[in-house]
């Protein structure tokens, strides 16, 4: 018997306590940590869900660990690494992480008949659009340049990469990252993540979903830069989008984007933007480029190709083409 | 009075009950207003927090790199790079940020700025930008 007549109250206190105990218990929610760093010239940021905060963050640093690892073997700037040591002789027997990275990169520049292209390094620095001093080249200066390019260019053996053309200059800008943001969620996974999401400057790939949720994407609008034309709900996907105002300049009202056609030497003006699904990074990094540059027909074949790609690609006329994956996972604004 | 009458006619147990329950309330809606003007801006350099301050506090503040000087500018509850000696200007392109977990840089610069608090759940319109 209660020591008062008053059962209501006394049920509304117990369920306050209730509420309020359950809030303050550790097994209510998985602790979120989100972390970011500068790799890859490009912003990474890790968010990372556990029960354990210490080991979280632990998980979480060990992910950057391995993607600074990463660039230092695939970074053309950095002494040491394989594409430096590739960039100065004919031939190098690189890392296995790399002849992965070069193996799927030949891949997709088969399928994409050309359209991907690692070898287009020379032609890239000549037109120095991620650098300081961005210019229009002269056009025998682009024929020179695409001298030694190509899908029969480069040749994998093992791990040895052999240049027909000695000159020839390989850039994995295309591919690495996504490789790296593989290799991230695979340090995730093995210190017993379930649920975490690695962004690099906007290309994605997540692990699991967002404590019960899938997790909510959205797709810049490639001439709005603060809107975006939907949302994508989805987890254990990785999402990259390519676009033509990512890294560009302008010259006498022309835009000159970053995203070359290897056939011509000029950027490619077959999209405005490219969206891929894909199972892993890497290739959706690489198929966004391809996809880019072969335009909607074009682009959505290839897509079909590979049985994990979904993809959206704008035209330049800023029409919308979609796979029927796509759509089933797309909320449009 | 009805409030008085209703005082009145309760005992010591409920008025300590509902002296519980108000103070109860009173601390829920405190941590809550808490939680919405929590949110910091933390600024890094090569992985190492070199500042942090309050979002709701307009501020100027200049930061060194190995390119020159960046000025980053919080002002009505955003954050901005107002200017860079960095080549490309990109990072004073990345706009206006505000939300928890956003994140703008200027990469030659190896500044990193970013909004850390308490997320504020289905207020957010989506989780990650693809750009």
């Amino acid at each position: 018997m209660l020591p008062f007549n008053r059962p209501i109250i006394v049920f509304l206190f117990l369920i306050v306590l209730a509420i309020i105990g359950l809030r303050q218990c550790p097994f209510d929610k998985p602790e979120m940590v989100q972390k970011s760093r500068i790799l890859m010239d490009t912003v990474v940021q890790i968010t990372a869900f556990g029960e354990d905060n210490a080991r979280t963050i632990a998980a979480v640093d060990a992910a950057f660990a391995e993607m600074k690892r990463l660039e230092e073997l695939t970074s053309f700037y950095l002494k040491g690494s394989d594409m430096e040591r590739l960039g100065s002789a004919g031939s190098a027997e690189v890392s296995p992480e790399v002849a992965r990275i070069v193996a799927l990169g030949l891949e997709v520049a088969r399928e994409s008949g050309g359209a991907f292209d690692m070898t287009l390094g020379n032609l890239k620095s000549l037109w120095g659009i991620e650098g300081e001093n961005p210019q229009v080249p002269a056009p025998d200066k682009i024929r020179t340049a695409l001298k030694g390019t190509g899908m029969d260019a480069l040749k994998l053996s093992g791990r040895k990469i052999e240049k027909k053309d000695p000159e020839t200059t390989v850039d994995l800008g295309g591919i690495a990252k996504g490789f790296a943001i593989d290799r991230a969620i695979g340090v995730l996974a093995e210190n017993g993540i379930r649920h975490a999401a690695v962004n690099a400057g906007g290309d994605i790939r997540l692990l699991g979903d967002r404590q019960g949720q899938p997790w909510r994407i959205a797709i810049q609008d490639p001439r709005h830069s603060t809107r975006f034309l939907g949302k994508l709900l989805i987890k254990d996907v990785a999402v990259v989008t390519s676009g033509d105002y990512e890294r560009f300049f302008e010259k006498d009202g022309v835009r000159y984007h970053h995203l070359f056609d290897p056939r011509s030497g000029y950027p490619s003006k077959a999209s405005r933007s490219v969206t891929v699904l894909a199972d892993n990074a890497a290739l959706a990094d690489a198929l966004a480029t391809a996809a880019f540059v072969l335009g909607p027909e074009k682009g959505l074949s290839l897509l079909a190709r590979f049985p994990s790609a979904e993809g959206m690609i704008i035209g330049p006329d800023g029409k919308i083409f979609t796979t029927a994956g796509f759509d089933k996972v797309v909320e449009w604004q | 009075m009805a409030v008085t009458g209703l005082f009145s006619r309760m005992t010591f147990l409920d008025r300590i009950i509902v002296l519980t329950l108000l103070v109860g309330a009173g601390y829920a809606f405190h941590v809550a207003a808490q939680k919405k003007d929590g949110s910091r801006v933390v600024v890094e350099q090569q992985g190492k927090v070199v500042f942090s301050a309050p979002i709701n506090g307009d501020r100027e503040e200049i930061f060194s790199g190995p390119v020159g000087e960046t000025l980053v500018v919080i002002h009505n509850r955003e954050v901005y790079i107002g200017r860079s000696d960095c080549p490309r200007k990109i990072c004073m392109g990345m706009g206006h940020i505000h939300r928890s977990g956003d994140v703008i840089a200027c990469v030659p610069n190896q500044i990193l700025i970013r909004i850390a608090g308490e997320e504020k759940g289905d207020d957010r319109a989506y989780d990650i930008l693809s750009r």
